[in-house]
């Protein structure tokens, strides 16, 4: 059971505050943020996100640039507190729209109905926005999405995809459009990040795509709902029989090792023509996350090289090839690569004609930083840095710099090629149809290069 | 309406201020205590949050209880909440003045929306104020018994709420039997799950006075009670579920048949989207089967596949905690996930409390058939920016060699991070091959040949040196120059701050002055002097019983200090097997984050 629950913001001011058992002083948001902000056990940087101080536990998870925090003197289960922590972030952003700590001061009224409601005496009671809507009275003061900066999954559509309304997924499940109608509209996002690890021979070394299914809907009367997903989709290692395997041997299938489905999800057909059928909880949910380690081809190629170029001198060659088609724009991409800590200064070559970079030398973490607001499928950049060097290098100079590592987003496109062949929503009438957004967008989790 | 504490923005919440603040609100409410002037109601919500506001960030307005009671005659829900939300806060400090709630709260308790009465007795049961458990007793009773879940639902809790203030008053209303009769029939879940909370909460605590509530508490985990909650599992919301998997991880079952009866009813846990659910599944799994050894291990191979999605799926903290858990079965069984290693690679972005569980795992589950590949992947991990990653990854690496057979391409790295010349990387390898000379005597050659090469001017962290110095006294045949760097550390006995060090230094210049006298006499001499000098007891102390030792007979000197080596061959592990297995009793607990047991 829980004895707090709070709200900081990054300085550390309470936002919200609740007191559930009052058996913890209510310093404890004091004591915890110092604890936070001054970490430093065991040589490590960052505290974890349980820790204990004078027999309190303190559990937190880090949302929106918020601290939600939890505490409690008894010995629970950490990730039943952790998914809480996570799940209250969640109705609240359903409540509010967006989530930030602008719109959670305007709303923190509205905030403490929740909570009261989420939570009774330290025992989880409900964190189902559609349950909670029976319970609260407060209006949400809508915050203007559109000047913040955007944050959480489903912030990475806005750029580039221009069909796509850009406040829809920051409107709040309870608040009207203007004209008292609702919008009928459901949207199924299919996240998916990405780990490769590159040898320095350009072999890959370990991949793994974790992706999620995520939806969110703003249909009335919640109809029913089928997502159908490919149909060749195997799920387990090896497949479960031989003939299982020997069709994903083919090529064309996707073949995960395992996943996961919210509670909604109904999964009687799932064996027999790989569909869900739910009927979608108001708000925003999981309805299934994945995992592969079944080889995809990445999307990117990455090629770096360090060279000795006479004394106290060095030069860095970075190429990124984009590996996908010319229709698909990746976009954000960042590379960084750390040099070695006798490096003095930098200078950079890019190609000619080369618009959108952005390089940078970061002399503190000895960190050559490479920007591209945008890469186009099938295309080639190439980065040169001269190094100079304040002592001589004795060592192999390559174990003294790297790995290459890489951000990047690509909206409509996914590694895993797992896809929604169709969402079909229960028909109330001849004329309901409400638009319906399939979207899909990968990012890098861990892209790495060694040298 | 002014965003609450954005003009305390600047200032540590602790620090109470406001205090022209508070009275202008004083007298504003006051204005509007009586009014019933159209608007009230919202003129009333503004200042209400103010209150709030002011609460939250913790300045004191209790001084405002009277005006807001007074303001509390509304009919407006919003107000309600903000009012019942404020008087839950101060009551305690306040009783006197609490009893003024009382009437009003009462009077909601019987109101005709049951919004209203559950949020009434909510409040009520929070006030936490022993003189008004009185007041308590009846609408309790009535709430228990209303005809609305949601009141029913408040009204469990309420129970313990109350037990908490009163414990006698409770057990004389006789509650927990009542709270009993709901559990077992109530047709809401969530009624059904507060009432197995309270319930497990109250008999937990009166079992160590009262025989029938430890026989109650028992009762909880008896066949019938556990199957009718096992049966009707799905009705329950997520977060009841994980209450009734921990209430049924504690049962016995029967025969073995009742245990694949229980697993195959939850099996399809083990795919919920909720990492808490998916846990607490597995918790009761491995319970259950803890006596099958062979089911226990297809267990493990089940519950593999499910661990290693939630630990890439969640948010990083809750990544942390599933991965803790893994860790622990790691560390149980290794062998079983011997093929798994690549999971436990380190992403270059995660936080260093992740990527030293994964090299601890990567260390268990090294064996024959992966050690290269993994003793591959951890030198990469030496370069590692993060110094203390690359000094766990060193370690990791002298740990394998250490449960190895065939350590030859291992030792070899390790000498070849001696090359690095860095000195934490240097530090940290020294020490290990100090350990794995422990074991490995046959390596000395090998290891003293570079080991020769090492300035002790590079070594400065104490363990690294004493490292140094130990293998300069015990290998002092092998290494010529032996003798003159000791010789030189002497010297420099003034400077040398760490105790530790300096006994190294005193027994290995002695063990060398054994072996090869005549080089070493002056640097005895001069370490002996400096020792009897120390103001350090123990390093006194040896001085001394060197001293005195090679007085009476240097041959006994000899088998003291330099006695015939048995290879070490296996390290004391740092925690007992009892510690392992208590912790893996409380699986889905603190426990095993904190790696420390927690529960009595």
């Amino acid at each position: 059971m829980i004895s707090q629950f709070f709200v900081l913001s990054q300085r550390g001011d309470n936002i919200v505050f609740r007191d559930y058992r009052g058996e913890v002083s209510k310093g404890s948001a004091e004591i915890f943020f110092r604890k936070v902000k001054f970490w430093k056990e065991d040589g490590e940087e960052e505290a974890p996100p349980v820790f204990n101080v004078d027999s309190v536990n303190y559990f937190h998870v880090k949302v929106a640039g918020l601290l939600f925090v939890a505490t409690t003197r008894g010995n629970v289960s950490p990730s039943l507190v952790l998914e809480l922590l996570q799940r209250i972030a969640r109705v609240i952003k359903d409540y509010l729209g967006v989530l930030n700590e602008d719109s959670l001061r305007k709303n923190f009224v509205l905030v403490y109905e929740l909570l009261d409601e989420v939570i009774d005496f330290g025992y989880v009671q409900t964190t189902s926005t559609e349950v909670l809507k029976s319970y609260v009275f407060n209006e949400p003061i809508m915050v203007d999405a559109a000047r913040l900066p955007s944050l959480g999954a489903a912030a990475i559509f806005m750029q580039g995809t221009k069909k796509m309304p850009g406040t829809a997924v920051t409107k709040s499940v309870v608040a009207n459009e203007p004209g008292g109608r609702k919008r009928e509209e459901i949207f199924v996002d299919i996240i998916e990040k990405i780990s490769v690890t590159f040898s320095s021979s350009g072999y890959i070394l370990t991949s793994e795509i974790d992706g999620t299914i995520q939806m969110k809907s703003y249909l009335t009367g919640n109809p029913e709902i089928r997502l159908a997903l490919n149909e060749d989709l195997s799920i387990g290692r090896g497949g479960r029989s031989i003939y299982d395997y020997t069709s994903s041997a083919g090529g064309g299938s996707v073949m995960l090792d395992d996943c996961n489905f919210h509670e909604s999800v109904h999964l009687d057909s799932f064996d027999i023509d790989r569909t869900l059928n739910l009927v979608p909880p108001d708000g925003e949910f999981t309805v299934m996350n994945y995992r592969m380690t079944q080889e995809f081809r990445p999307p990117f190629r990455i090629n770096a090289l360090i060279e000795e170029a006479g004394p106290l001198k060095a030069e860095v060659i970075l190429k990124i090839r984009a590996d996908f088609s010319s229709t698909i724009t990746a976009n954000t991409v960042f590379v960084q690569m750390p040099v070695p800590a006798y490096t003095t200064r930098v200078s950079f070559e890019l190609e000619p004609g080369a618009v959108g970079n952005t390089t940078d030398f970061k002399e503190a973490n000895k960190r050559l930083e490479w920007g591209l607001k945008k890469i186009v499928g099938g295309s080639e950049h190439t980065l040169r840095a001269k190094l100079t060097f304040s002592q001589e290098s004795h060592a192999n100079i390559t174990r003294e710099a790297g790995p290459v590592s890489m951000t990047f987003t690509i909206p409509m496109y996914n590694a895993s090629r797992l896809q929604v062949r169709y969402l079909q929503i229960a028909k109330k009438s001849k004329t309901y149809n409400p638009y319906r957004w399939v979207r899909y967008v990968t990012q890098a989790n861990s892209y790495v290069a060694r040298i | 309406m002014a965003p609450p504490a954005q003009s305390q923005r600047s200032q540590s919440p602790s620090q109470p201020s406001g205090k022209g603040e508070v009275s202008d609100l004083k007298v504003q409410l006051r204005q509007l205590a009586g009014s019933r002037a159209p608007g009230t109601d919202d003129s009333k919500r503004e200042l209400f949050k103010k209150v709030i506001s002011y609460m939250t960030v913790g300045i004191d307005v209790s001084s405002l209880f009277s005006e807001m009671v007074m303001c509390s005659a509304t009919s407006d829900i919003v107000l309600k909440k903000m009012c019942y939300l404020y008087v839950g806060n101060y009551a305690k400090g306040n009783p006197d003045l609490a009893l003024l709630t009382i009437n009003f709260l009462q009077k909601d308790c019987r109101d005709e929306d049951p919004m209203i009465r559950g949020l009434a007795l909510r409040s009520l049961c929070s006030l936490r104020v022993e003189n008004l458990v009185e007041y308590l007793v009846g609408p309790l009773g009535s709430g228990l018994q209303d005809h609305n879940s949601y009141v029913r639902m408040v009204a469990a809790i309420g129970v313990l709420k109350l037990y908490h203030i009163s414990s006698s008053s409770c057990i004389d209303a006789d509650f927990p039997s009542a709270l009993k009769a709901l559990m077992l029939n109530d047709p809401d879940a969530q009624v059904v799950a507060n009432c197995l909370s309270a319930l497990q909460e109250i008999w937990s605590l009166e079992a160590s006075t009262s025989e029938e509530a430890s026989r109650e508490r028992e009762a909880l985990l008896s066949k019938p009670v556990i199957y009718y909650f096992l049966n009707r599992i799905k009705d329950f919301s997520e977060w009841a579920q994980c209450l009734v998997l921990d209430l049924v991880g504690k049962y016995v079952p029967s025969d073995s048949s009742e245990i694949f009866d229980i697993m195959n009813l939850l099996e399809d846990r083990l795919q919920h989207a909720n990492g808490a659910v998916v846990l607490a599944t597995i918790k009761v799994f491995l319970h259950l089967t803890l006596s099958m050894t062979d089911v226990h291990q297809q267990v493990y191979e089940r519950i593999k596949a499910p661990l290693l999605t939630l630990v890439s799926s969640g948010s990083q903290e809750l990544s942390y905690a599933v991965l803790s858990h893994l860790h622990l079965l790691v560390m149980r069984a290794p062998i079983l996930f011997s093929s798994d290693y690549k999971h436990f690679y380190c992403q270059y972005n995660e936080p260093s409390y992740v990527k030293k569980l994964k090299l601890e795992m990567l260390t268990a589950v090294a064996n024959e058939s992966n050690t290269y590949e993994i003793v591959t992947e951890l030198c990469e991990y030496v370069a590692n920016i993060d110094v203390s990653i690359a000094r766990e990854s060193i370690h990791a690496v002298g740990k394998i060699a250490l449960q190895q057979y065939d350590v030859n391409a291992i030792v070899d790295r390790l000498l070849q991070f001696l090359e690095m010349e860095k000195d934490y990387v240097t530090a940290e390898t020294l020490v290990l091959v100090k350990d794995l000379l422990r074991k490995y005597p046959q390596w000395s050659h090998d290891c003293i040949a570079v080991v020769g090469n090492i300035s002790s001017k590079n070594v400065q962290e104490p363990k690294a040196k004493a490292a140094l110095i130990w293998m300069l006294g015990e290998y002092s045949l092998d290494m010529s120059d032996a003798p003159y760097i000791l010789e030189s550390l002497v010297e420099n006995w003034e400077d040398e701050h760490s105790a530790e060090v300096r006994l190294h230094l005193l027994t290995a210049v002695l063990k060398c002055f054994l072996r090869r006298p005549p080089e070493t006499q002056k640097a005895l001499g001069a370490a002996l002097a400096a020792g009897l000098a120390d103001s350090h007891q123990d390093v006194h102390d040896r001085a001394l019983f060197y001293y005195r030792l090679l007085q009476y007979n240097v041959s006994v000197a000899e088998r003291v200090v330099n006695p015939p080596k048995q290879a070490v061959s296996v390290f004391a592990d740092t925690q007992s097997s009892e510690i392992k297995d208590r912790i893996f009793d409380e699986f889905n607990s603190l426990s095993v984050l904190y790696q420390k047991v927690l529960s009595l």
